[in-house]
């Protein structure tokens, strides 16, 4: 492995590389269509609605950091977001028990996850895609229509500001900030890049490698079922399937901001970009008037530009 | 500083094993400061001060050095974060003032050169607080600069109250920093005192013993036609020299020298499965491509590789089934299997080398080793080669089914295969080849004929400095 080659390959090596696409895309947006972008209600829908995604993506990024991935999170996401309006059902008393619950929901389907990859040495891809189909079979039998109602305050919460920024979208902030914490000056973080980087030197370390891979999972799930939660609080109910694709989306943004699917390589700035790309291009869509089959084709090419050019070589 | 010497299979690495909690002993105990010492796991050994570096360094190729080095032992700060700045000078400490190494701390430790790693292993080590040190044939790996610069951060260690034990077959760097020797054979101790007591060829003695048994020799190959002609073949390694060598019809060209020293890397790269950067391959007359596999067996070539588990056999298909591998083309019509052509080749294969088996139908995997490995000769010779490589052919393989090898090698020889054998095993290839080259160190040291091809001739070219000598 040669050491920094080119200023371009150090800035895609840290991940800081792909908010130069950001800011491209920035650019573009405003020199045609300044006013309609930089209205505030556009950013402030452009940055809640990066909430969700974001949310996920980190959860994700500390799951392929371990060198695993995790396929559940769109459905634990659904799930969560119609058992969260469901049992509420409109009684403003039950909103934070239950979304204590709902977390610790996710939190067990993370020990589960984490138990399954590192106990019974099953592949996550195969464990997670199972999960996957589980909770959308679960959700399904819960609700197919959209069920129950989230209470005003809650609502109106996920919509209130502080200036022109969401409330929601400082918690993210907090949650990025604290977690990129955690990888970046953390024992636990150092571990984690070395569990991803080479598990049986980690373990010939004396690292509890089972320990560090089962907490990724458990803060994978904690924070999609985080994310259903807010989806019910946006729409005001819950919708089925409200969380579908996020994975997908998820695994794109963190991998187009340069954290290697091999495990141990990758940084939350990168994955930040990732996100705020993605979330970039979906507000592009409303603010030109994109019509549908444009939107899928354009979203695909820009993350195969964004990784050909700026992710990690494997 | 104790250097633990002895030949390949003398039971060096089973020993370290043990020692380090990797392997359980089968009896007799060991002493730590005069207390009993019983490993049961790795970590019991790593925390009783014991640690290892082998060849493969142990390191997370993407993490920073000094992560590396902090691994496992990670300085907490106050407010439960990584103390960097107290990391950063333990480590700094280690690096400069007991190894006196010029590592770049910062630096993600797979872009270091190997020796480099080993010497982030040892930082590891002593930020552990390591009392002993083993260190594992670490010059196998190494090339030039590196050594001189791993064997000197070792050298500091003993002033610093660590003791080390050296496992190596370089008595230049044995006798330049190690104060005791320990030599093994077979398993047992066989000599053991200061390194004043000893001389190389007193060395070489005891890792030997007797001398090796009778030998077979039939007519030599003389005049006849040269099949295999390498010349000047580079590989990353080999000096810019290269490597040339030619074997005749009906001759065993036998390869010996110490582990490391390329032997197996030369016969993977002759058959194509390892990359060369330089000259040339030819097969009685004809030119072969180099790093090609395929141009390699087309020409005649043929490698019965040092893991046969691995590289030879399909373990979960059926003997059959392997030993009609390489000729498929050869035995379908359309692209579909003659089952006929099929059934007699096998019944050929089976019946010349008499590999036993229930029935050809049983998985190779469960065939003693002697079996597997005719399985893999079988599949070979069924492509009619002009040119036979073995690697290690005979490792693991009980002594009936060695003997029962070395006669199959021997009507090889007489059928005109030109025949190169890698051993480790000296006796075997004092008796089976006409000449043996001595390699050491990705070069040919020099040639003894066959007959005279005592273990000690062998072990003393390998081990001397000598200077590059090509095939005339």
């Amino acid at each position: 492995m040669r050491a920094g080659a080119g200023w371009l390959a150090r800035r895609g090596s840290s991940g800081g590389a792909v908010w130069i696409i950001v800011l491209a895309v920035v650019v573009v947006l405003m020199v045609g269509h300044g006013s309609a972008f930089l209205a505030p209600q556009n950013l402030a829908a452009l940055l809640s609605a990066s909430v969700v995604l974001g949310l996920v993506s980190i959860g994700e990024m500390i799951v392929i950091l371990t060198a695993g991935i995790d396929l559940s999170v769109g459905s634990l996401a659904s799930l969560t977001c119609v058992l969260a309006a469901g049992l509420i059902a409109g009684r403003s008393a039950l909103a934070i028990p239950i979304l204590l619950l709902i977390l610790a929901l996710g939190a067990a389907i993370g020990v589960f996850h984490g138990f399954l990859v590192t106990k019974l040495r099953l592949a996550p891809f195969i464990v997670t895609l199972s999960t996957y189909f589980i909770l959308e079979g679960v959700g399904f039998g819960y609700t197919t229509v959209p069920i129950g109602s989230m209470p005003a305050w809650v609502t109106n919460f996920y919509f209130s500001q502080i200036g022109p920024v969401p409330w929601i979208f400082v918690i993210l902030l907090a949650i990025g900030l604290g977690l990129g914490l955690v990888l970046s000056r953390s024992r636990y973080g150092r571990h984690l890049y070395a569990v991803g980087g080479d598990r049986v030197v980690a373990r010939s370390a004396g690292i509890n490698v089972t320990r560090v891979i089962i907490l990724a999972y458990v803060i994978s799930g904690i924070l999609a079922a985080f994310a259903g939660y807010l989806l019910a609080a946006q729409a005001g109910t819950g919708v089925p399937s409200s969380g579908s694709g996020l994975e997908l989306s998820a695994i794109a943004a963190v991998v187009v901001g340069g954290t290697s699917l091999a495990g141990g390589r990758g940084h939350l700035i990168g994955m930040a970009g990732g996100v705020a790309l993605l979330s970039l291009v979906q507000n592009a869509f409303q603010v030109l008037a994109i019509s549908g089959f444009y939107q899928g084709v354009v979203r695909g090419v820009v993350i195969l530009a964004a990784v050909a050019i700026f992710s990690q070589k494997d | 500083m104790q250097a633990l010497i002895g030949g390949n299979g003398a039971g060096k690495s089973t020993l370290v094993s043990i020692i380090t909690g990797v392997v359980q002993p089968d009896a007799g105990e060991m002493l730590l400061d005069g207390a009993p010492f019983r490993p049961r796991h790795p970590r019991d050994a790593l925390r009783s001060g014991i640690a290892a570096v082998y060849q493969e360094p142990s390191i997370v190729p993407y993490m920073s050095v000094l992560d590396n080095i902090m691994l496992g032992q990670e300085i907490i700060g106050p407010g439960g974060l990584l103390n960097w700045a107290a990391e950063r000078a333990r480590v700094r400490g280690i690096l400069h003032d007991v190894l006196q190494v010029d590592v770049p701390v910062n630096a993600p430790a797979g872009s270091l050169s190997v020796g480099q790693q080993q010497v982030v292993e040892m930082a590891r080590a002593l930020v552990r607080n390591a009392r002993l040190l083993i260190l594992d044939e670490p010059s196998a790996v190494l090339a030039g600069q590196d050594i001189e610069h791993v064997f000197a951060a070792v050298s500091r260690l003993s002033s610093h109250g660590v003791s080390v034990l050296l496992i190596s077959h370089r008595l230049s760097d044995i006798t330049e920093i190690c104060d005791a020797v320990t030599i093994f054979r077979d398993g047992e101790v066989v000599s053991r005192g200061p390194l004043a007591q000893y001389d190389m060829a007193g060395i070489i003695r005891q890792m030997v013993g007797r001398d090796i048994g009778p030998e077979t020799r039939s007519a030599s190959a003389g005049d006849r036609a040269i099949v295999l002609d390498v010349d000047r073949l580079e590989l990353p390694g080999t000096g810019p020299a290269g490597i040339s060598l030619k074997v005749r019809a009906g001759e065993v060209v036998g390869i010996g020298g110490l582990m490391g020293s390329g032997r197996s890397r030369l016969v993977r790269a002759v058959s194509g499965c390892e990359h060369t950067t330089g000259g040339s391959i030819r097969v009685a007359g004809v030119s072969v491509r180099r790093n090609s596999i395929r141009a390699a067996s087309r020409n005649g070539i043929v490698l019965i590789p040092e893991d046969r588990r691995r590289m030879g056999l399909v373990v979960n298909m059926s003997v059959g089934s392997n030993m009609t591998l390489a000729v498929l083309d050869r035995i379908a019509r359309f692209g579909f299997l003659d089952h006929r052509r099929e059934r007699a080749m096998i019944e050929r294969g089976i019946r010349e080398l008499s590999i036993k088996a229930g029935s050809d139908t049983q998985a190779v995997r469960n065939l003693s080793g002697g079996s597997q490995q005719k399985v893999v000769l079988a599949k070979w010779l069924a492509a009619e080669p002009k040119v036979m490589l073995l690697d290690e052919p005979t490792r693991g393989i009980d002594v009936g089914a060695k003997a029962e090898f070395y006669d199959i090698v021997r009507h090889l020889r007489e059928a005109g295969l030109a025949i190169v054998l890698v051993s480790s095993d000296l006796p075997e290839l004092g008796m089976l080849s006409d000449r043996v080259l001595v390699m050491s160190g990705g070069r040919i040291k020099g040639e003894l004929p066959g007959g005279r091809a005592s273990e000690e001739a062998m072990l003393e070219m390998a081990m001397a400095k000598a200077q590059l000598r090509d095939e005339p």
